[in-house]
């Protein structure tokens, strides 16, 4: 039964993974969400993972380990990881547990995570144009 | 409104989900707002994990309280007991390798918690939320 909640949860859009997460995960579910985010990133070659909560209304501290983990877990793949949709009630209780999710990033909705998606994008494709220019430099320099 | 007990045997996770699926919706009922509803449901969510973490089965019994307007919930087991209690309601402190706040934030987030246990016998947590 590990993983049937989690059917159909992960879909693709451009470069970014968007991920439906489901209400009334058990533990055993929310590890086998996390491992499938991952092999979707290495999949589609993902630079974003948004992790969308508006169905999810009891979020407790293993879920909060989940956000932290899985944003670890997909940096370390050269993903960022974005939240949204979290209902305030649940960022009420989270808040009050001691969870912090300080390097997390959250936006508002789906359209707001593809224009942070895409101008740290087009921002980064610009510092690494400069970037190879430094190494050319530094290249002829050694030469 | 009679009193409504539910008792919840705790043997799997799945049961775990179902316990706080009805926390939160009898302390909607009863007029807790969103927020209070799903701190109560985020404490039986917790003490139910460690049930199957440390004992592998108990009960979670609700008792939504209308008339005197609180929600008490008990969580009981008859595993391993917790050796020392104030160690175990330290913030960060985890002998499972998870965050420590389970236990710690399930406190804080109740006016009531009490935590009966004795080694080798078994926990029984109680803990009240009045609706103000």
């Amino acid at each position: 039964m590990n993983g049937t909640g989690t059917v159909g949860a992960i879909q693709k859009l451009e470069n970014m993974l968007l991920v439906a997460v489901p209400r009334d995960l058990m533990d055993t579910d929310v590890l086998h969400l996390r491992r499938e985010v991952l092999q979707a990133i290495r999949r589609y070659n993902s630079r974003w993972v948004l992790l969308d909560f508006s169905r999810v209304d009891i979020c407790d501290s293993f879920f909060g380990r989940f956000i932290q983990s899985t944003a670890q877990m997909a940096g370390l793949m050269g993903a960022e990881v974005i939240i949204s949709g979290l209902q305030d009630a649940v960022i009420e209780t989270m808040v009050e547990l001691g969870m912090t999710l300080a390097d997390i990033t959250a936006v508002l909705d789906l359209d707001d995570a593809l224009v942070l998606s895409r101008e740290t994008d087009q921002r980064s494709s610009e510092s690494d144009t400069s970037d190879s220019d430094t190494e050319n430099i530094l290249l002829d320099e050694e030469v | 409104m009679a009193e409504t007990i539910k008792r919840i045997p705790v043997k799997t996770f799945a049961d775990v989900v179902t316990a706080r699926r009805q926390a939160l919706d009898l302390s909607l009922a009863m007029g807790f707002p969103m927020p209070e509803a799903t701190k109560i449901a985020v404490v039986v969510s917790e003490l139910g994990r460690n049930i199957m973490l440390y004992a592998g089965e108990g009960t979670i019994t609700l008792l939504p309280n209308e008339a005197e307007r609180y929600f008490k919930l008990i969580a009981q087991d008859q595993g391993p007991g917790i050796e020392d209690i104030d160690l175990a309601l330290t913030e960060h402190y985890s002998t499972s390798g998870g965050l420590g706040l389970g236990l710690s934030g399930s406190k804080r987030m109740m006016d009531e918690f009490e935590v009966w246990s004795v080694v080798g016998v078994g926990t029984r947590i109680t803990a009240v939320r009045y609706l103000h």
